[in-house]
């Protein structure tokens, strides 16, 4: 026992004497030996109208000396009434609670679309950075017009067939008008297959505002799947091509999964209809849009073909170096940032329905984050002696990718894990595409998106800790997701990888024959001449930095 | 001819996880199924496709 203490026990053994002594026994009187019984607790006096009519309001005098420290700012006299002579009603009051809560939910959704959209700018400025100088225009046009390509698909019809059908979102009101999906009876259960509702955002009464804010947000994450695409066609991609085959997947190819998944499909009903787990689970995306992305550029990169000068007559792959590593991995932060509208904002919400998970969703998502960029940056250093920047930024977009399906269901410490392994990942991904498929895709998208999306998908199966609630129930049914570690059958693990066989052997079918047809009209590829110059020239008319003299690489 | 054959075979795998809803009952009888649907539609994909591309690749040509 040290000095300190010693000196310190008697006064300790005091304030242990004092503190076991019941409060409030020196001030008060000795309560009598035999206290009668308790009376019951009179019944609480209803609230009535006349009550909320009554509530002080600030006096116009009061309001007119301004309001420094807020405290006369947002009181009852801001209650919307239905009838001013009568005054505020609880009716009143009720609906503006209501009113509140979707309120909030409408500005949250609404920011974290924003935070989404401004993701298409880190998307451009990764891409370009990891391309040549002399397609630097090409490519930043490439991600610039693909933001209006899919949006004007995506509103003529793609919205539509994602969540046309998709019945009430709770946390934004409802959103009754999309309610039409059509389906097939498959093994004696309803198939959802595609929705109906929404076309042109005004067709069946879709002109709504609930129905708005959820337009918004899912434009923004089928551009992000889009925009992956772009990346690993760069500097060989026709720009024609690039906008038929654009339109095509922001019309269709997302759409169709993305209402499997998200818009009351089968795949959101495989828990419902066959008993496993809570049905294929894919919190923000990692499947419905970065495997989509992932896979469509594996499939457009195909039948594209490698850059000239990408591999040796034997087949070994040269390394074609990035031209702005600086821009490079400020996109990949501001990629990062927007992650926190991509993930806490699937909740659609901050208020009601389990929503407040919205802290734990962020949180997994930057642990991922940082896991990933570890983990890429530890493999290359032991790997290559070096630590290589580019995989390092791949490194936390995979970490991002892998946790934005399972972020919503997952605890801190299966976020890490799950990042950490997706950073190695991506690089052994990009190396398998590099030299064993042949494959060249110039930012590693397919590796990035393709790749960890299907593992995001995966983890869930493995990872969700059954501790989320949202609303009592997932797709239909009833509990929270729980994966394979934390004591499912399985079940929720067999939906996941039928999410993953779909995005294979459905997403990419659909993806190869679109591109393929485009191929063979239009043509997807530039002609040798315009790639050994730099698609600049050729195909936008203006040099990205006409100031730099450029050298042609054979 | 080989990317038809290439997308039907990819297209297949799907199938197969698929039908794994009817044909089997058990959670572990349609794992295996699933994971068959997984193998048929990578071997679709890297086994007939990439391969078919990979014999007329650019750098062959020189």
């Amino acid at each position: 026992m040290t000095m300190t203490t010693k000196r310190f026990l008697p006064f300790l053994l005091a304030l242990l004497a004092l503190s076991l002594v019941p409060s409030g026994s020196a001030q008060t009187p000795a309560a009598p030996a035999a206290a009668p019984a308790a009376a019951p607790a009179p019944a609480p006096k209803p609230i009535t109208d006349a009550d909320v009519a009554g509530a002080p309001v600030p006096t116009a005098d009061a309001r007119a000396k301004g309001d420094p420290d807020g405290s006369l700012t947002g009181t009852a006299s801001d209650v919307t009434v239905t009838d001013a002579k009568k005054g505020a009603t609880i009716g009143d009051v009720v609906n503006q609670v209501g009113q509140n809560k979707i309120a909030i939910n409408f500005v949250w959704t609404l920011v974290t679309g924003f935070l989404v959209m401004f993701m298409q700018a880190g998307f451009a400025i990764v891409e370009t950075g990891l391309c040549r100088a002399k397609n630097a225009n090409h490519t930043m046009m490439m991600n610039f017009m693909v933001y209006g390509v899919g949006m004007f698909a995506y509103w003529l019809i793609g919205f539509a067939i994602q969540m046309g059908g998709v019945g009430a979102v709770a946390n934004l009101g409802g959103t009754p008008p999309l309610n039409s999906e059509f389906t097939i009876t498959l093994f004696g259960k309803a198939f959802g297959l595609w929705g109906q509702n929404g076309l042109f955002l005004v067709h069946k009464g879709t002109y709504d505002v609930a129905v708005l804010v959820l337009f918004l947000f899912q434009m923004v994450f089928m551009d992000t799947a889009l925009t992956i695409v772009t990346g690993a066609a760069a500097e060989r991609w026709k720009y024609a091509a690039f906008i038929i085959s654009s339109f095509l997947m922001g019309a269709f190819t997302y759409p169709i999964f993305a209402n499997w998944a998200w818009g009351g499909g089968w795949l959101a009903n495989l828990g419902a209809n066959f008993n496993l787990g809570k049905g294929y689970c894919d919190f923000a995306g990692s499947g419905v849009v970065h495997a989509v992305g992932g896979i469509t550029a594996l499939a457009l990169s195909m039948i594209i073909g490698p850059r000239i000068g990408k591999y040796t007559r034997e087949g070994k792959p040269n390394a074609i170096l990035a031209h702005d590593i600086v821009i490079v991995l400020t996109g990949c932060f501001i990629l990062a940032f927007g992650w926190f509208g991509f993930n806490p904002g699937s909740t659609l919400g901050a208020s009601g329905n389990g929503s407040l998970r919205i802290g734990s969703v962020a949180v997994n998502t930057m642990l991922a984050g940082m896991a990933g960029s570890f983990g890429a940056m530890l493999y290359m250093w032991l790997r290559y002696r070096k630590p290589d920047a580019s995989m390092s930024g791949n490194g936390l977009l995979a970490g991002l990718v892998a946790i934005t399906a399972p972020s919503g269901f997952v605890n801190p410490v299966g976020s890490v894990i799950i990042g950490v392994i997706a950073g190695v990942l991506v690089c052994i991904s990009v190396e398998f595409v590099d030299r064993v498929l042949k494959v060249d895709d110039p930012v590693g998208a397919i590796s990035v998106h393709g790749t960890n999306g299907l593992w995001g998908v995966l983890s869930i199966g493995l990872f969700a800790d059954g501790k989320s609630n949202y609303g009592g129930s997932w797709n239909g049914v009833n509990g929270s997701v729980t994966g394979l570690f934390y004591g499912d059958n399985g079940g929720q693990l067999v939906a996941q990888l039928i999410g993953i066989v779909t995005l294979l052997g459905f997403v990419f079918t659909l993806s190869f024959v679109f591109n393929l047809l485009i191929d063979w009209v239009v043509g997807q590829r530039v002609s040798a001449k315009s790639e050994l110059q730099g698609l600049d020239l050729p195909e936008m008319g203006a040099l990205g930095y006409p100031e730099f003299e450029l050298k042609t690489q054979a | 001819m080989m990317i038809l054959i290439g997308l039907l075979v990819t297209f297949l795998g799907f199938v197969i996880s698929v039908l794994s809803l009817t044909l089997a009952s058990s959670v572990g009888g349609r794992l295996v199924l699933v994971l068959l649907g997984l193998v048929v539609s990578l071997f679709g994909i890297i086994g007939v496709l990439n391969k078919h591309y990979l014999k007329n690749a650019i750098w062959k040509k020189g």
